[in-house]
């Protein structure tokens, strides 16, 4: 017989998620309908900042088919107050402002839910919020970190007494005092991160069940880990956590968003068990871009010091980061931003300070590179020192890049850059743009009055990050996985990760496939089920080296297990056994093949007695490994259309760096929509307030999103240089995208406008803000 | 409630709804056909696009008694029989979509496109799904698996790639 091993391992497999998505038979949360099932919306805020001073729910308690009406103040007295639980679960331990799920005493931005109306429709639960009366006393709006800022501004929450939600004390590292003394050149620059929004296509929603004869609380979500999400209805509703069983389906993406349970699902939670029915929360487009939680927003005083040959000697670094009402995540960025700031270069002395201050819009959230400021301040100040030197922007970051040594350098904020490709990845990128060629094209191009620009900007991303001494390689800890061979034969990984569009199920299959030896659809991955996969979050690209590496790991771990109870079988010594292409044998001897699907189907039925282990099930654990980092060198063509400023990205060209590669196509799928989200957050996409904090872009004719005609074809060339670990190479790659192209899309257009002068300090360039760049720029020259 | 019927993926369904009830929710929650999704709203992300009597129409702006003497097609009739049509077999092939909350939409608006113009280039398909949002890819696998499709779709019977 023909035993053939396949690899998947690197090939770009088609998905095994794909068949139900391409069809309609895929399950979002909105799809799940139960028995009985009522639907929730939720009474909101006009407001940004106010006190409410009454609210008369009895006109939509009467409307018929109205089930329940629940305010602020009686959610409250159905729950248990406590922290966010998303930054329980980080662990944070700074000042904490106290709040309630719904709005009681006091709303903090337009969209606060003051009162949850529970009806029969979705429409009719709409029609009981008309009805709800809520009397609101207006206070001043916080409306910008400036504003949060000055002491007289009215604190948001009382219990914090200004709105300042947490400093983050001066830190140096390495000598900053002697670095500005050597320094050539001293320049300061005030750079600023505008505020947009992750907008997965499927909004938040639940579906919350209750049944009051077994006390149990079932809870389909739309998150990025049903133990994060059970974890908050354990503490938020008082429930023990054996009665609590979250169940999740496909995911309409998240980038995020979706990481914990919001205050929303809470609410929808505890109106089930007061009603004693399921009750489904599906958030509308203007709920989710109003409310949902918005990102960014920051900005930054730079101080750099700066070698006349264009060698950056020292940073110093202040950040405050406007984190909206109900801060959690994002009183937690500062310390991250501070330890990538550095970034893949040699830079020998950073200081770095922050403020995060609350302010009346939507609470900070996580939004796919969280800390992606750091590499658009890094890489915008390196493009604004190499015009001031008439240095090339490839000749600044050559100079300034570590590179590749043994032992690694180490950034001045203490990881080591072991295995770091950025210079390999900018050689490359320079070389496929053509730099020269494209200066000439440039120049020909500028004498017919059309305006083309280039752009670069490199990145690492701690996707897990190197190993460190004192624990695993990835910051949120050890990955574990549950694996057995099912009785039908089926390999079965069970994962708490939450795939939202990764293709996890694929990926993980194509490894264990390899390792155990069957074929591909002969593994089967589990997810979204809290009683039956191991804690797990997806977020921080950690799937690649931790999920990927415990499959490898566990999927060893059960072979052995499996072969160990084939010797029995077949009075063989397990070493002698061998799995390829679904069958087990006797090396060198292809006769005595055994399908592993027979055996599975003893193992299930049969007796051994004592001394035979027919459990077919481990459970493994991973620290990731050698770990290691992502990177790589991103650059962009553009043409700026200087008489009505819109810009067209023409060529868009990536070399990374992500070790090795389990599927190519979902690699290079996780890149560039990382990178269109990055096209769109510099030339579409804000989440605008007025000065009043009302919102001003809450549908998708105000909140623009890039379509098929603003994104380019995006090529991508991959390196994978250094192999760390004796088994996994895997890096992670969902991130990078978003985190460098901003930079790399606003250092190309500041290259198209030089001729006028041009010097751009901030990150969001729309049509209206180019033409205003040019003429402020004509109007000082 | 307003008696309704209307053909659905080659089957009559005769049902009621209340005036106000978009096509989209009628789809979803009364014929229980949740392969169509609901993305705004507002009638921009074009998740929800489905196709009625050969045009292409976003299933959030029309009511379901607009649709009454209809013959709708949803994403759970362009395969019939479970499996996957050529457009959908050409997404497959090219990795078009990671969520999948989006695919729906682009699926049925490409569908149209290509019964209408099968010889459609790149920037025409670009310019035909420019009405539709994807969060997750930046588009180019979706147009990757169109273009495939058209490509097969030109080719004679037996004459594979």
């Amino acid at each position: 017989m023909a035993i053939v091993a396949e690899r998947y391992t690197g090939a770009s497999i088609r998905r095994s998620e794909d068949p139900r998505i391409l069809t309609g038979a895929g399950r979002y949360v909105d799809d799940v309908k139960l028995p009985g099932m009522l639907h929730a919306a939720f009474v909101r805020s006009p407001l940004a900042h106010a006190q409410v001073r009454s609210i008369d729910v009895s006109a939509a308690r009467d409307l018929p088919g109205v089930v329940a009406v629940f305010t602020g103040a009686e959610i409250e007295d159905m729950t248990v107050p406590g922290p966010d639980p998303l930054v329980a679960f980080f662990g944070d331990t700074g000042p904490t402002p106290e709040f309630t799920l719904l709005a009681t005493d006091k709303v903090r931005l337009v969209g606060d839910p003051v009162a949850i109306v529970v009806a029969e429709s979705r429409y009719l639960a709409e029609d009981g919020c008309d009805l709800v009366e809520v009397e609101y006393d207006e206070l001043a709006p916080v409306a910008s970190a400036a504003a949060a800022l000055d002491p007289a501004s009215p604190p948001l929450f009382a219990n914090l007494g200004s709105n300042i939600a947490r400093e983050h004390p001066r830190a140096e590292f390495g000598d900053v005092a002697a670095a500005f003394a050597q320094a050539d050149r001293v320049f300061d620059f005030h750079i600023d991160v505008h505020r947009h929004q992750n907008v997965p296509m499927e909004g938040r929603g639940c579906v919350a069940s209750y049944d009051p004869q077994t006390a149990v609380m079932t809870f389909y979500a739309a998150t990025q880990g049903v133990h994060v999400t059970k974890m908050g209805i354990v503490m938020r509703l008082g429930i023990e956590p054996d009665k609590v069983h979250v169940l999740a389906g496909d995911i309409g993406g998240s980038f995020g968003l979706k990481i914990g349970v919001s205050r929303e699902e809470l609410a929808a939670a505890a109106a089930s068990r007061a009603v004693a029915r399921p009750v489904k929360w599906t958030e509308d487009r203007g709920e989710n871009l109003t409310a949902s939680g918005q990102a960014r927003e920051e900005s930054f005083d730079v101080r750099a010091a700066v070698s006349n040959d264009g060698d950056l000697l020292g940073l110093d670094v202040r950040m405050v980061v406007d984190t909206g009402s109900y801060p959690s995540m994002g009183a937690m960025l500062a310390g991250i931003v501070q330890a990538m700031l550095p970034g893949p270069y040699k830079l020998a002395a950073m200081g770095f300070e922050a403020t995060a201050v609350t302010t009346n819009k939507a609470p900070y959230v996580a939004y796919r590179g969280p800390w992606a400021s750091e590499t658009f301040v890094r890489e915008r100040v390196l493009d604004l020192i190499a015009h001031e030197l008439g240095l090339d922007p490839v000749e600044i970051r050559r100079r300034n890049i570590a590179p590749r040594t043994e032992p690694p350098a180490v950034m001045v904020t203490g990881r080591p850059l072991v295995g770091v490709t950025t210079m390999e990845s900018l050689e490359r990128v320079a070389e496929l743009a053509d730099f020269p060629a494209f200066r000439r094209r440039q120049a020909a191009a500028r004498i017919e009055g059309r305006h083309l620009g280039i752009g670069v900007a490199t990145f690492i991303e701690a996707a897990p990050g190197p190993r460190s001494q004192d624990g695993p390689s990835d910051p949120e800890g050890m990955e574990a996985m549950r694996l057995r061979l099912d009785g039908d034969g089926v390999v079965v990984l069970f994962t708490g990760q939450m795939p939202h569009g990764q293709s996890h199920q694929t990926t993980l299959a194509q490894i264990a496939a390899d390792e155990f030896g069957v074929p591909f659809d002969q593994v089967r991955v589990v997810v979204g089920d809290s009683d039956l996969v191991p804690f797990g979050l997806t977020g921080g690209s950690r799937f690649a080296t931790m999920t990927g590496g415990v499959a490898l790991h566990g999927t060893r771990q059960l072979k052995a297990k499996v072969l160990d109870f084939a010797s029995h079988l077949m009075e063989v010594s397990a070493q002698d056994l061998q799995i390829t292409d679904g069958n087990i044998w006797v090396r060198g001897d292809p006769e005595s093949a055994i399908a592993v699907t027979e055996i599975a189907r003893q193992a299930a039925s049969g007796d051994f007695g004592p001394g035979v282990d027919a459990n077919l099930e481990v459970e493994a654990a991973y620290d990731g490994g050698a770990g290691g980092w992502s990177g790589g060198t991103h650059c962009a063509i553009v043409e700026v259309d200087v008489e009505t400023g819109l810009v067209s990205v023409e060529r868009y060209i990536v070399t990374e760096d992500c070790g090795a590669l389990i599927n190519p196509a979902v690699v290079e799928g996780q890149i560039r929509g990382g990178v269109a989200q990055g096209i769109g957050a510099v030339l579409l996409e804000r989440s605008a307030y007025d000065e009043f904090g009302n919102f001003q872009s809450a549908t998708f004719m105000d909140y623009l999103m890039p379509t098929a005609c603003d994104i380019p074809r995006i090529e991508i060339e991959h390196l994978e240089t250094v192999p760390l670990d004796a088994d996994v190479n895997f890096r992670g790659v969902g991130e990078g995208g978003m985190i460098v192209a901003p930079p790399t899309i606003v250092n190309a257009i500041e290259d198209a406008l030089s001729p006028f002068g041009v010097r751009i300090y901030e990150q969001h360039l729309p049509p209206a803000r180019i033409l205003e760049l040019i003429s402020m720029a004509r109007r000082a020259s | 409630m307003v008696d309704i019927t209307l053909t659905v993926n080659g089957a009559i369904r005769t049902g009621s709804a209340e005036a106000r009830k978009t096509l989209a929710d009628y789809l979803r929650d009364d014929l229980e056909l949740t392969g169509t999704h609901v993305g705004c709203e507002h009638g921009v992300c074009g998740a929800c696009t489905v196709i009625v009597d050969g045009l292409p129409v976003r299933s959030c702006l029309m009511l379901a008694v607009q649709a009454a003497g209809s013959e709708v097609t949803t994403i759970e009739g362009l395969a019939p029989d479970g499996g996957l049509g050529p457009l959908q077999q050409a997404m497959w092939d090219s990795h078009s979509f990671q969520c999948g909350f989006c695919t729906p939409g682009f699926v049925m608006q490409a569908t149209a496109l290509l019964s209408h113009h099968p010889d459609a280039d790149e920037q025409q398909i670009r310019e035909a799904l420019s009405g539709n949002i994807c969060r997750c890819t930046g588009y180019q696998s979706i147009i990757d698996g169109v273009l495939l499709a058209a490509r097969r779709l030109r080719q004679p019977a037996g004459q594979g790639e």
